[in-house]
């Protein structure tokens, strides 16, 4: 399976692992990676998505996002990787403001960032290793450098088989992966996964999840949003509760619904 | 710099081929108006020639007294040549206005009926051809004011006519072409949003991966240059391949002067190359614009 390619990789293969040696950072003096001070966010046609959200993410944090649809989820990563501006309050991501971060620094961040979505994002015409690639093909990477990278995230999820399959080919499960090898090419800080499970059957789900979790090993801050209850329930990790726009409940090792 | 070029055009190439039904939708469009505007063009452009031709017709006319010495008609000729609203100025001898009388009266297939006259009734003149025939009244005066002229044909009616219609057909086909030029620009540029619309996912893609904006909107930039370009080729082709044949056409049928596209090949080739790349160029700038950083 899958799994098995993630521990069978060598621990220099990505530079991400670096930052899970010991000694890069120490548990005592973790950098926070995200930071939401009293954000809110108000849309023009008045709604209002996210009201006084404060919100401190460490470096090599997993954290689950749960809450009902329009609890405002999706506008907090919007915010995260700066495809939208808060209304007010400040977004800082790893020692960035982004409300005053240049446009033509707004790239550089998202580099810093993986997304992963529910319905994937993949481009039907591209093969496997061509979708990948193409993350770092419109960002300006060398040619010699990105053959490399994409074998190793390929490596990463498991997917070395199936490089040369379109999209249509792969099962939905292959699918995600492709998407996360891709979130993962540029060796990202930060992956973000919004509802990834969202279309994929529980077994699969369970090795998309796994999936995240070895990265997150690997040193790699994951922010994931999702309704699925067992899984938050299941993991026991930090789990961050967000109804109409503001945070109800932040805590570590919760469960996905409150308790008691 | 050079690596960024190559991907961009390399990129353009493949968007280009890899939603080829789009592109040539696209390559279609801009073919067709690109035509629709040449043709217009080439239209107006007779048409303005036609104008000119009209308007050269009009001419001041000086009788000039049997009495007048050469001396002083040779002296009245510098003086309107020299005069800054006329064009030339011709003198016709009494053995001439003869010969072009007889020659018009031949070609209607009428009698000549000066064979019944013993002398020559006619007066030599001097014919002036005008810049502009709104400017008829100065040259006027000053033949008038000339003891050497006996009369000066009255052409005021007519230049008021004249005057008229050749100005309001001038704004037409201004105002025609310009109405043609908005409708081109219009369906240009939609075409070219549709195209990019077509990929708004591969953007998205994009953008999340952190692409800079101009590795977003130079690849499109170059596919709208592409299109225009292969539109204008096309358009070219087309005129040059039909211009021939729909000039003897024209003059065999209407016995007008035929629209000579020879003459003003340079313009078209221009107006529809500019036109062309332009439109290709700043309808995908205007589309992909949506698309980029807030």
């Amino acid at each position: 399976m899958t799994l098995e390619a993630v521990t069978d990789r060598p621990a220099d293969a990505l530079p991400v692992a670096r930052l899970g040696e010991p000694g890069s950072w120490g548990a005592t003096e973790r950098r926070d990676l995200l930071v939401l001070n009293d954000v809110t966010k108000r849309y023009p046609n008045g709604r209002e998505a996210l009201r006084d959200v404060d919100l401190v993410v460490p470096e090599g944090d997993f954290v689950f996002l749960v809450g009902p649809s329009g609890a405002g989820k999706s506008t907090l990563m919007k915010l995260i990787i700066r495809d939208e501006l808060a209304t007010s309050g400040e977004v800082i991501l790893d020692g960035e403001n982004l409300a005053r971060l240049p446009r033509r620094k707004v790239p550089h961040v998202r580099r810093k960032i993986g997304t992963v979505f529910q319905d994937f994002k993949l481009l039907p015409t591209k093969t496997v290793r061509e979708n990948v690639a193409f993350a770092l093909e419109v960002t300006g990477t060398p040619r010699g450098r990105i053959g490399p990278a994409v074998e190793r995230a390929l490596r990463h999820v498991g997917l070395t088989g199936q490089a040369a399959q379109f999209p249509r080919q792969l099962s939905g499960g292959e699918q995600q992966r492709t998407a996360i090898a891709r979130a993962l090419v540029h060796d990202p800080r930060l992956v973000i996964a919004d509802e990834p499970t969202g279309n994929l059957d529980p077994l699969i789900s369970w090795e998309i999840i796994q999936l995240l979790l070895r990265i997150n090993e690997l040193g790699v801050t994951v922010l994931m949003a999702t309704h699925d209850a067992d899984v938050v329930t299941a993991l026991r990790k930090r789990v961050v509760a967000l109804e109409e726009g503001r945070i109800i409940r932040d805590e570590i090792g919760g469960g996905y619904h409150r308790r008691g | 710099m050079i690596g960024f070029l190559a991907f961009s055009l390399s990129r353009a190439w493949q968007g280009f081929w890899r939603n080829v039904a789009m592109s040539l939708a696209a390559t279609a469009t801009m073919t067709l108006m690109l035509l629709l505007l040449a043709g217009f063009f080439i239209v107006q452009n007779g048409l303005l020639a036609a104008l000119t031709f009209v308007e050269q017709k009009v001419e001041v006319e000086a009788d000039l007294r049997p009495t007048a010495l050469d001396a002083d008609v040779d002296a009245l000729e510098l003086r309107i040549e020299a005069l800054p609203e006329v064009l030339e100025v011709d003198y016709v001898s009494k053995e001439e206005a003869l010969r072009r009388f007889r020659e018009a009266r031949a070609a209607q297939g009428e009698e000549d009926l000066t064979r019944y006259l013993d002398s020559n009734p006619l007066h030599a003149s001097l014919q002036v051809k005008l810049r502009d025939p709104a400017d008829f009244g100065t040259v006027m005066d000053a033949l008038r004011a000339d003891p050497a002229v006996e009369r000066v044909k009255n052409i005021t009616d007519l230049v008021g006519r004249v005057v008229t219609v050749t100005d309001f057909l001038r704004t037409a086909g201004l105002a025609i072409l310009a109405v043609i030029g908005a409708i081109v620009l219009f369906i240009i540029i939609n075409t070219i949003r549709l195209a990019v619309v077509g990929r708004a996912e591969e953007i998205e893609v994009m953008r999340l991966v952190g692409a800079s904006d101009a590795f977003i909107r130079w690849p499109f930039v170059f596919e709208g240059a592409l299109v225009g370009l292969l539109g204008a080729t096309l358009t070219l082709a087309t005129i040059a391949a039909v211009a021939d044949p729909l000039g003897a056409f024209m003059y065999d049928f209407f016995r007008v002067l035929p629209i000579r596209v020879g003459a003003i090949a340079r313009d078209v080739s221009l107006l529809v190359l500019g036109a062309g790349l332009g439109l290709g160029v700043v309808g995908a700038w205007i589309s992909v614009r949506t698309y980029l950083i807030r």
